[in-house]
């Protein structure tokens, strides 16, 4: 048997062997990837601040990275800070697309296009644009900017749907080809894209305003280059990538070695309810190894609600970095001591062409929460509690004197709770783990379509209970003024997502009901609907479980599966509600210093009874009328705390 | 793009086929052959299932076992 000998830390280089291995310093490899970093973000800077569509300005669906050559095998040691969902997936789409395309077939000026899930990852409304890089005629990188686009064609208006059952229903599939071609357009990929999407005159601009970004990391890149030299450039590339490799690897090492399984599941899909959709996780540890084997998981679903296999890698390579090795940049060298196992055809792993990808993330993100589950007992203190998980999206279309308009993502429980940590309480109002977005304002959303936002606020007792809480549950509701057509994807409602850690309590399940216009009009007081069951019983279900006669939460109830209305056809004063799941705690709530327990009442994130039931704290007061007048009867606390210990011995 | 139909098993496994030898780094008989994901893409390993040693990695599929019919031109 040969003794493999650990490789010796990058730190641990001396200057001779460092050189030797990146062709630069330390020093100068260390600022060309903190510069290569800054390429990057300035990149989304400027289309963040300069796009027209909702979801580019007040969404920031896009992300941007820069890939090493060919020879390389195209190392990604730059990711922007932006959406979470691209970020490993973009690290093989410059492969397959350039790869694909031939990279002999690349000239300087040339911008390459994909956005086939099945090819790089996400959905069809996202476009991978590519830019190679040459410097004196050598092909030396690429530049990468992809970015979700209003609409890609389909069946269904910007695409957001749980029930398109194949990919021609799906959207148009772009293979890798030139949008640009010695940075002239070429018209006939144009018209590709203006003759299957709508809302060209908003994708125009905002392909322009991708290219003129394109450009600008590409001339920093350049620039970087020529200060630089072409080799300490290449040295730094592999530097980032290293250095991301090597502390994944140590973190994996400072697991035990063994197998923790997880699981997690979504409620269905969207033909009906006849199966739900399980995904399984073995985490196996030996040393600094990992294999995070799927086998288990269930086969691809009937309609839109699949995720692909670049996806589930982005999964499994997130869940790892959020839980072992938060610290270090992301890079394509982040799995580099991990291997995934993944069955093809489940439904993160969708095959064409009826394994159609839309809602994706509805699948990986169950596939993170499996592996918080699988390691949460190893991790011991270090545990992550569980998130609202599915985003809950809702879009909306019509037509407003004359004009179509249609909602990304916006009026629905898109933004929700995490879990809490060692490190303190849950944040209530973010997007799920892999997501790193922004909250499009209220301002916007009802200055650009036809609605009211009339509740945006944290629901009471929603949030699981522990030494530190997790994030509570948001409730948001809507007012449409105009007739509408909606599509509801709530997809995680059965179970709590956002389970509790190191002995803290699982957050609430959510749900979404709608009312018709009567019935608005009957339950609401100065235009606002309240939480009473004689105004649930005035609601008609779109998803969860509920009881089926008051349509008011309940775990024994009836699911309503969200699809039996593909899409909901609405007249003028329809209300939407949307309740997130809540995120769940870290440690026991019992240990949550008392004080803490009363600010939650004030603050109503708990009432006064689950501060006596699941925090043993004695409040008294009216936390509605007089939130500063409440007070800690100590007292009683502590007898009830030493009432609750007992018992749990 | 060529079709590849839903599977009829709810439940799906990769098959990791059983491999002759031994491993360098640990002496274990229990050796495998499957594909895997990891950085890079898809690779077909051999690998030990008790140390998680691989002996072999070699390119697979890009698309993993998605073919294109392009491809065929």
């Amino acid at each position: 048997m040969v003794r493999v000998e650990p490789p010796v830390l990058i730190k641990d280089l001396d200057e001779d062997a460092f050189r030797a291995r990146y062709q630069c310093d330390r020093f100068t490899a260390t600022v060309l990837s903190s510069r290569l970093r800054y390429i990057v973000q300035h990149m989304c800077t400027g289309l963040l601040t300069n796009a027209f569509s909702v979801i580019l300005r007040d969404w920031y669906d896009f992300a941007s990275t820069i890939a090493g050559p060919p020879e390389l095998d195209y190392p990604t040691p730059a990711v922007s800070n932006s959406l979470v969902l691209f970020l490993g997936t973009m690290t093989d789409a410059v492969r397959n697309a350039v790869e694909e395309f031939g990279p002999q077939n690349l000239q300087p000026g040339d911008v390459l296009m994909c956005n086939d899930p099945y090819r790089i990852g996400t959905h069809v409304n996202d476009v991978c644009f590519i830019r190679p890089v040459f410097f004196e005629g050598r092909l030396v990188g690429f530049v990468n900017l992809q970015a979700h686009m209003l609409d890609m064609g389909g069946v269904v208006p910007a695409g957001f749907s749980g029930t398109k059952r194949n990919v021609y229903e799906n959207g148009l599939v772009i293979g890798p080809q030139l949008l640009y071609h010695d940075d002239r357009p070429v018209k006939s990929a144009w018209s590709l894209i203006f003759d299957n999407a709508r809302f060209g005159n908003l994708l125009l601009p905002d392909i322009k305003t991708i290219y003129q970004n394109l450009r600008l990391g590409e001339n920093l890149l350049l620039e970087t280059i020529q200060r630089y030299g072409v080799e300490s450039y290449l040295g730094a590339v592999r530097y980032a990538c290293d250095l991301s490799a090597e502390t994944m690897r140590q973190a994996l090492a400072r697991l035990p070695d063994g197998e923790f399984e997880g699981e997690d599941f979504i409620d269905c899909d969207g033909v009906d309810d006849s199966e739900e959709y399980h995904v399984k996780v073995k985490v196996r540890i030996r040393g600094d190894r990992a294999e995070v084997d799927l086998s288990g998981s269930s086969r691809q679903a009937r309609t839109s609600i699949n995720g692909g296999w670049l996806d589930a890698k982005t999964a499994v390579a997130v869940a790892l970095k959020y839980l072992l090795d938060p610290r270090s940049p992301f890079t394509s060298g982040t799995l580099r001591n991990v291997d995934i196992v993944l069955p093809e055809g489940t439904f993160f792993s969708a095959m064409p062409p009826d394994g159609a990808i839309f809602l994706y993330w509805e699948s990986t993100q169950p596939l993170l929460l499996a592996i918080f589950r699988a390691l949460k007992e190893a991790l011991g203190p270090n545990a992550v509690g569980g998130d609202y998980c599915s985003l809950n999206i809702h879009n909306a279309n019509g037509v407003r004197n004359g004009v179509p308009w249609v909602t990304m993502a916006q009026c629905g429980g898109e933004h929700g709770p995490w879990g809490a940590t060692k490190d303190g309480d849950a944040d209530s109002y973010m997007v799920f783990y892999l997501a790193n977005n922004l909250d499009p304002a209220t301002e916007a959303i009802e200055a650009d379509f036809p609605c009211v936002v009339l509740r945006k606020e944290y629901a009471t007792d929603t949030a699981g209970a522990g030494r530190h809480r997790g994030g509570a549950a948001v409730v948001k509701d809507t007012l449409w003024l105009t007739e509408a057509e909606h599509y509801s994807m709530p997809l995680h409602t059965k179970a709590p997502s956002g389970f509790g850690v190191y002995g803290g309590k699982d957050g609430a399940v959510g749900a979404v009901w709608v009312w018709e216009p009567e019935a608005y009009e009957q339950v609401q007081q100065a235009g606002l609907v309240g939480f009473d069951e004689a105004v649930y019983r005035q609601a008609t279900p779109v998803a969860g479980v509920l009881n089926p006669e008051s349509h008011t939460l309940d775990r024994q109830g009836r699911y309503f599966h969200f699809a039996r209305v593909p899409i909901w056809r609405t007249r003028p004063r329809t209300m939407f509600r949307y309740l997130t799941n809540g995120g769940g705690g870290w440690g026991n709530p019992l240990e949550r210093p008392p004080e803490r327990v009363l600010r939650d009442v004030r603050d109503e994130y708990i009432s006064i009874e689950t501060a006596r039931e699941l925090y043993g704290v004695v409040i008294q007061g009216d936390p509605q009328h007089d939130p500063e007048g409440l007070q800690i009867d100590y007292e009683a606390t502590q007898a009830l705390r030493n009432a609750a210990a007992s018992q749990r011995h | 793009m060529s079709v590849y139909p839903r599977s009829s098993e709810p439940f799906l496994f990769v098959h990791k086929e059983p491999v002759q030898g031994q491993c360098p780094e640990c002496g274990s008989y229990n050796l495998r052959r499957y594909p895997v994901l990891s950085e890079g893409g898809w690779w077909l390993v051999t690998k030990c299932q008790d140390c998680l040693f691989s002996l072999e990695r070699e390119r697979w599929g890009r698309l993993g076992s998605i073919q294109l019919l392009s491809e065929t031109l």
